[in-house]
């Protein structure tokens, strides 16, 4: 192999590495990479000057913080965008209640509907002989602001009591919310990874969640 | 995101039946990076804060045309770029000119001196930040996005050729502005 050939492979692989490590090469050029890197000395070398420029381009991006309200004023964005109207489908004392709401702009009629899941969660405790479990509100008890947590939404026709006897199941607790959004944040005490992905799962497979979104998870590396 | 949780696909799919709160989710999950993605392209947050909450109005008005030929992402990113370069093109801004590459190695703004009292990491972050817009774009698009070369030609709308070369050529840059840094570096 010429100097010249062998410089324009290394400028082949130069540019295919950082697609190398983000993982998405395949066929011929995954096999060319790592071949090269197989038998080339320099081509080590050269895999952590793009680690490098990976872990600076990652830096330079995630410096950049999105503003904390943007959630919110997209919704406030999408009320005003047409689209088909969502109909409330269980025939419960909630979705009566929700019914109410139905009159005004959607964003609003959500977030009012949560503020009353919110509500009725409390008072559930609050009501001698209620709810017996291990569910908690935030302040309570502990350090929730350290707990791993997710963020989940309901749908608006939930059964308050599938809710509830889910989260005092799970040991689950109500950290924060609802926003103006309706999003709850679900302290989950987990201690590893494993068994906080489990609970994500669990939560997502309720037919009452509507959307779980990963928050702070545990870390150790599983 | 775990596996029990719904594929961006299928949220896009109950977005297209009128679900707001679909496009809520997907607004949380993918707003930072496409955020990020504006930012990065026009310099402005407050245009990126208009263009970003535009690319998930557009997702609300499009998905029932969504035909899953590519990943949510990238489809996100493409509508991004779209209206980013719109924006800057009614703004009448211009790109940065290639030739402002020069000065990534020349340190017209960066003597020697200060280059040499940051580690080698910040250096490197501040020749990335210091790329031409199209060399930078490609840089942040696979080791921030981890889109493919054809995901990146689709989000810019341009050909894998193209993709490779203004990889090749932003690493090359990057390569000689370390080296007039002072750091050592095998290529190019």
């Amino acid at each position: 192999m010429s100097a010249a050939e062998k410089m324009s492979r290394r400028d082949e692989m130069e540019t295919l590495l950082p697609f190398y490590l983000n993982g998405s090469l395949e066929g011929a050029e995954l096999e060319a990479v790592e071949e090269w890197l197989a038998t080339d000395p320099a081509a080590l070398a050269a895999l952590g000057e793009a680690e490098a420029e990976f872990s600076s381009t990652a830096a330079s991006n995630e410096a950049i913080r999105p503003p904390a309200d943007a959630l919110s004023r997209f919704a406030r964005a999408l009320d005003a965008e047409a689209g088909p109207v969502r109909a409330p489908a269980a025939s419960s004392w909630l979705t009566q209640a929700w019914g109410r709401f139905t009159a005004v702009p959607a964003g609003v009629a959500w977030a009012a509907a949560a503020a009353l899941l919110a509500l009725v969660v409390v008072q559930a405790f609050e009501q001698p002989g209620g709810i017996d479990s291990d569910f908690e509100i935030a302040g309570q008890q502990g350090d929730l602001a350290k707990m791993p947590f997710a963020l989940v939404t309901f749908k608006p026709d939930a059964k308050m009591a599938d809710i509830v006897a889910f989260l005092g199941e799970h040991q689950l607790k109500i950290a924060a919310g609802p926003t103006a959004e309706g999003v709850f944040r679900l302290g989950i005490p987990a201690a590893t990874a494993a068994d906080y992905e489990k609970v994500l799962g669990l939560i997502a497979a309720q037919p009452f969640a509507e959307a779980v979104v990963e928050g702070r998870k545990p870390v150790d590396g599983g | 995101m775990t596996a029990a949780t719904e594929t961006d696909r299928a949220l896009v799919g109950r977005v297209a039946k009128g679900d707001r709160a679909a496009v809520r989710l997907l607004f949380m999950r993918h707003h930072a990076r496409v955020y990020r993605f504006v930012v990065r392209q026009t310099g402005s947050e407050m245009m990126a804060d208009d263009i970003a909450n535009e690319v998930f109005l557009e997702l609300w008005r499009q998905a029932p045309g969504f035909e899953g030929r590519s990943e949510v992402s990238t489809w996100l990113l493409g509508i991004a770029r779209f209206k980013a370069l719109s924006s800057l093109r009614k703004k009448k801004e211009d790109w940065i000119d290639d030739d402002d590459a020069a000065q990534v190695a020349d340190g017209a703004d960066s003597p020697e001196v200060v280059t040499m009292k940051e580690d080698k990491g910040a250096a490197l972050r501040r020749f990335i930040d210091a790329l031409p817009e199209e060399h930078r774009t490609v840089i942040d698009l696979a080791y921030y996005h981890g889109q493919s070369v054809s995901e990146i030609g689709e989000v810019l709308g341009i050909p894998v050729a193209t993709v490779k070369t203004r990889m090749f050529y932003a690493r090359k840059k990057l390569g000689e502005a370390l080296k007039a840094a002072g750091y050592d570096r095998g290529w190019p």
